[in-house]
């Protein structure tokens, strides 16, 4: 391709970022959370931000924060960036009460 | 017409995106219904007439919005798996039996009634469908959802784990996108579903915001910590040093028990008082009853599920009786009194009454429960909730729920389910089966609101493997359930464990749905391996503390060594439940369960290795073995651009089309896939050449076997500058279908003649001989080895003829090739294509070498360890003294060959 072709429009480009971001963590597995809810971990770093930073995402960093994104029915993507104030049994448990189907992100140091 | 006298009539409040909050009597069109509906709201008053012109358009708009809501499903063109009983005729006489079959009735489809578009419910009921024997179950469910259905609940009792409350989820889910609350009623008090107390933080929660940002920040004061760890521990989160982590503040609006609820008011207004957040949002803090669950959920027209219903507080149930008669359709109202109000000065409702013409489309209340042998706090209902909820038995799982419910775990549907009952189309046309699996799996992922995982999607493509593996792996789950289930050992045919198996033990390591879910989390992820234990490791003692430089990272896919990382998993896990803690006869037959069932290796009677895949081979899955031409030519021409740019850094293209087009190389892989190599002898190498490489991808080459050449010649017919390079061989191996079929053409009988000693009367003997029947390629047992040269350039850019040593497992398409350093970009590709490969040079070179061979001959005698290695030394100069096992041989570089077989240009282009 010559550098005068056409670029990507930045939309695409985001776009393609982000689903390559969430592909590359969900190749590491998941935890299966009650109803059929996913939780995949995602190293911080290009593609945390990629995720945390897509429109479609509802950041949750507080118990009461993803409460409200997992009853929210516009919300599909879920994002718990690493400081966020909870466990992995606060999850599962807020996953348990509010049966629907999401898909969430946590966002884990380096390996 | 116009009459006198009449009321206005009532307008069906229609709401496109919230249909499901219909009312109910708003959605019958029933005329008769409608005609005395229409009378009610008119009036005594109102004429005939007007009557039947109101009952007419209420008809015609519940007929409209019933339209909009009603999905059907079970069609003669969408057929829905059901599980039932049928007479099944077996020689002339029929049995009832339970049957998977389909609904498909174009003049009473399954309905479901859901606001989501079709495609959605569509997929979320294909993909997330109950297992098979819930079927039934879920169908009932269905029915009862229907508008004049006056049941509004459906009670469900079975083991834990079984699915219960995941399908009182999923009818919510399926129907609307909102989210369908779940109550734990475990330990409460049942009035709290009617009237609960809570605690109100305030408009926007300012005071909870607040706290949760002092302790995200750290800058809590220490006496808030301790006074909030003081909160209920079901609200709150520690870490192993009992460092405060989280809070969950909506368990105290409506989890959390009344006197729990005091308790935290108390802690909270201390709290905010050290924190000096009462003069602002603390001063908000309250205490109120509100209505609970059931009548929030009525008065909003949605979904609930009351989970653990029967470890509820005993006796706690009794005001809710009457509630329960109107739910089922007993009566038509029901008044509850609020016994919390004016309690320690909290405000709320005094009393509500359901009403049946209040009642929405979208209420609806799953009630689950798990069955009385579990545990001290399952209690037996009484005989009225018993009466009036009717609750449901789950059934036992049977195989096919176990594979219905792995499939789902593995490729995020029942495939088994699905192929079990449109086998015959699926069996015609494979192809088509797979598109209209992937498309209900993508329409799901797109509810999930992200991609199919790479490792479902590969999967999916190859949908065979998965209904192998998974009917292979539910047969095992079914006999270990079996096994670890302390009550039914006697009738299960486990008489023997009784010993070894108790109730303490089926409790913590009883198998159930829960447990397939953990073992797939575990071998899902790709993590370190540990090496053989008599591996040869070495470590760096001089700089032990620094920090170690990495090779390269290799991405891997997942998919090409997930089935061994799943049976990995399964082994270790049989060992450390059974045999590491002394439960040596479960062990035993934990073990021999997993080779009857084929787990890791499917092993005919006489040794050799079965035709049929195992669980292993069935998921071990590359782009390598798609049937799909495209995808391949997508990966192979992956590999080629790469490798192109890494050994040519003049080609800066980033475009790979730009290189070479799927379509070229697809036409090259399908002449080359035509070719039956092993006949012809002919092999393709990666074309290098810039000027003719966009046309022909692949060149031509042959091997000069020096043991075809007569005795007295000396010179090979070749210069050094015709062999092909090593870096050209290994990549024509890491191509899809070129790989393959350069490892099926590197085999001759060329050493036979030389080898036979004549015998004392002249002729040759022809005794059998496992080794050169191996050096050949051709042993029952499918392994064979060989040796090629190929043109390798050292560092110091000296060219000279080297060895590589091929190991092939014939029978599952498993090879080791030792050779040099492998160019970085073509390590990926061999992984997919199934071939390990081997720096000689490399550290730890002999244990990797040795783990691979250990692979190859997993399952077999260790006798063919030395057939190898005998066959290795028909061409090459092993001393006779050598007693080496074959893994030192094989990394060995100062071993030449006998006969040398160099791998040579031809000088056309291939394809």
């Amino acid at each position: 391709m010559s550098s005068q072709g056409r670029r990507p429009p930045p939309d695409l480009m985001e776009k393609t970022a982000v689903v390559a971001a969430q592909q590359n963590a969900m190749e590491r597995g998941c935890k299966f959370l009650p109803h059929g809810s996913r939780l995949f971990d995602v190293e911080q770093g290009w593609e945390s931000i990629t995720i945390s930073r897509d429109k479609n995402t509802a950041v949750a960093d507080t118990l009461l924060t993803l409460e409200s994104a997992l009853r929210d029915p516009d919300n599909k993507v879920i994002f718990i960036p690493a400081g966020a104030l909870m466990t992995y049994q606060d999850i599962e448990k807020l996953c348990q009460r509010n049966a629907i189907v999401k898909t969430l992100f946590r966002e884990v140091k380096k390996s | 017409m116009t009459t006198k006298n009449t009321k206005p009539a009532t307008k069906a409040p229609v709401n496109d995106n919230h249909l499901l909050k219909t009312k109910i009597v708003d959605l019958i069109t029933d005329e008769k219904f409608q005609l005395g509906y229409a009378r009610k709201i008119l009036g005594e008053d109102a004429t005939e007439a007007a009557v039947k012109t109101e009952a007419a358009r209420r008809v015609e708009a519940a007929r409209q919005i019933a339209a909009q809501l009603e999905k059907p499903l079970g069609t003669s063109t969408r057929p829905y798996p059901m599980w039932g009983s049928q007479r099944v005729e077996y020689n002339g006489q029929t049995n009832l039996e339970q049957v998977l079959s389909v609904i498909a009735d174009d003049s009473n489809p399954m309905k479901v009634y859901s606001e989501r578009p079709y495609k959605e419910v569509v997929a979320l009921t294909y993909c997330d469908m109950p297992v098979p024997s819930m079927l039934p179950l879920f169908f009932d469910g269905l029915e009862r959802r229907k508008p004049d259905s006056t049941n509004r609940t459906q009670m469900m009792i079975g083991d834990p784990g079984a699915g219960k409350s995941f399908m009182g989820g999923l009818q919510g889910r399926i129907r609307s996108k909102q989210s369908v609350e779940v109550f734990d009623c475990g330990g409460k008090n049942m009035n709290e579903l009617l009237f609960e107390m809570v605690l109100d933080f305030g408009a926007g929660d300012a005071l909870p915001k607040a706290i949760d940002k002092r302790l995200q920040a750290g800058s809590l004061q220490a006496l808030s910590i301790a006074k909030l760890k003081q909160l209920p521990s079901e609200a709150v989160s520690t870490d192993s040093e009992g460092n405060l982590q989280s809070i969950d503040w909506n368990y105290f609006k409506g989890n959390a028990k009344p006197e729990q609820v005091e308790a935290a008011f108390q802690v909270m207004k201390d709290v905010s008082q050290i924190e000096g957040l009462d003069h602002a949002g603390g001063n908000a803090l309250g205490m109120n009853s509100q209505y609970g669950p059931l009548i929030k959920w009525f008065i909003e027209g949605r979904e609930g599920v009351l989970d653990e219903y029967n470890k509820s507080k005993e006796g706690s149930d009794n005001a809710l009786q009457t509630v329960w008669q109107f739910l089922n359709g007993e009566i038509n109202t029901c008044t509850v009194e609020n016994p919390l109000k004016n309690k320690d000065l909290t405000n709320g409702p005094s009393s509500f009454t359901f009403r049946r013409e209040d009642m929405q489309a979208g209420f609806f209340v799953t009630l689950t429960g798990n069955k009385t042998e579990d545990g001290l706090t399952t209690r037996s209902l009484n005989k009225s909730v018993y009466s009036r909820l009717s609750p449901q038995t789950l059934p036992d799982p049977t195989e096919a729920d176990w594979q219905h419910r792995i499939c789902q775990m593995m490729v995020g549907m029942p495939v088994s389910t699905l192929y079990s009952v449109f086998k015959d189309q699926a069996d015609a046309n494979p192809k088509e089966f797979g598109e209209w699996l992937m498309t209900l799996r993508r329409e799901k992922a797109a509810i999930e609101g992200v991609p199919v995982p790479e490792l479902q999607e590969t999967l999916l493509e190859n949908w065979k493997n998965v209904v192998n593996a998974s009917e292979k792996l539910a047969k095992f789950y079914n006999a270990w359930a079996g096994m670890t289930d302390a009550e039914n050992l006697m009738t299960s045919g486990n008489t023997d464990l009784i010993e070894e198996v108790d109730e303490e033990y089926s409790k913590k390591e009883g198998i159930d749905f829960r447990k397939i879910k953990q073992h797939l989390e575990e071998a899902i992820p790709i993590r370190p391996k540990m090496q053989p234990v008599e591996s040869e490791i070495q470590i760096d003692f001089k700089n032990f503390t620094k920090q170690p430089a990495l090779a390269e990272k290799e991405y891997e896919n997942p998919s090409v060594a997930f089935g061994t990382r799943l049976v990995d998993f399964l082994d270790r896990m049989v060992y450390e439940k059974t045999e590491a803690v002394g439960k040596h006869k479960l062990y035993e037959k934990l073990s021999t369960a997993m080779n009857n069932f084929g787990l890791r290796d499917i092993v005919l009677q006489d040794g050799a290795h079965s035709g049929q895949k195992s669980v292993e081979e069935d998921l071990n899955v590359t782009v390598y073995d798609s049937p799909d031409l495209t995808k391949k030519s997508e990966a192979a021409r992956k590999v080629f651009c790469e490798y192109l740019r890494q050994m040519d850094p003049e080609i800066l293209e980033k475009d790979d089309d730009k290189i070479i087009t799927i379509d070229r190389l697809r036409k090259a892989l399908k002449a080359v896939g035509e070719k039956n190599t092993a006949e012809t002898k002919e092999l393709f190498v990666v074309n290098r050449d810039h000027e003719t490489l966009g046309n022909f991808p692949l060149a031509s080459a042959r091997i000069e076997d020096a043991a075809t050449y007569p005795a007295d010649k000396t010179d090979a017919d070749f210069t050094l500058a015709d062999i092909v390079s090593y870096e050209d061989f290994m990549a024509s191996l890491a191509l899809p279908t070129v790989g393959a079929k350069n490892l099926g053409a590197i085999w001759d009988a060329n050493i036979r003649p030389l080898a036979e000693t004549p015998a004392a009367d002249g002729s040759k003997a022809n005794e059998p001989d496992e080794a050169l029947d191996m050096a050949e390629g051709r042993s029952q047992q499918g392994l064979a080895t060989t040796t090629l040269r190929v043109l390798f350039k050292d560092a110091q850019g000296e060219e000279r003829d080297i060895s590589v040593h091929v190991v092939l497992n014939q029978s599952r398409d498993k090879a080791l090739v030792v050779g040099e350093k492998l160019p970085s970009k073509l390590a990926q590709a061999f992984k997919e294509a199934g071939i390990t490969h081997v720096d000689r040079h490399g550290v730890n070179a002999k244990a990797k070498v040795e783990a691979a061979l250990n692979e190859l001959t997993r399952g077999m005698p260790d006798s063919v360890k030395d057939h190898l290695a005998d066959a290795f030394k028909y061409r090459n100069d092993v001393d006779q003294n050598n007693h080496q096992k074959l893994a030192a041989l094989l990394v060995d570089d100062k071993i030449d060959m006998l006969l040398g077989k160099y791998v040579v240009k031809n000088k056309r282009l291939a394809m």
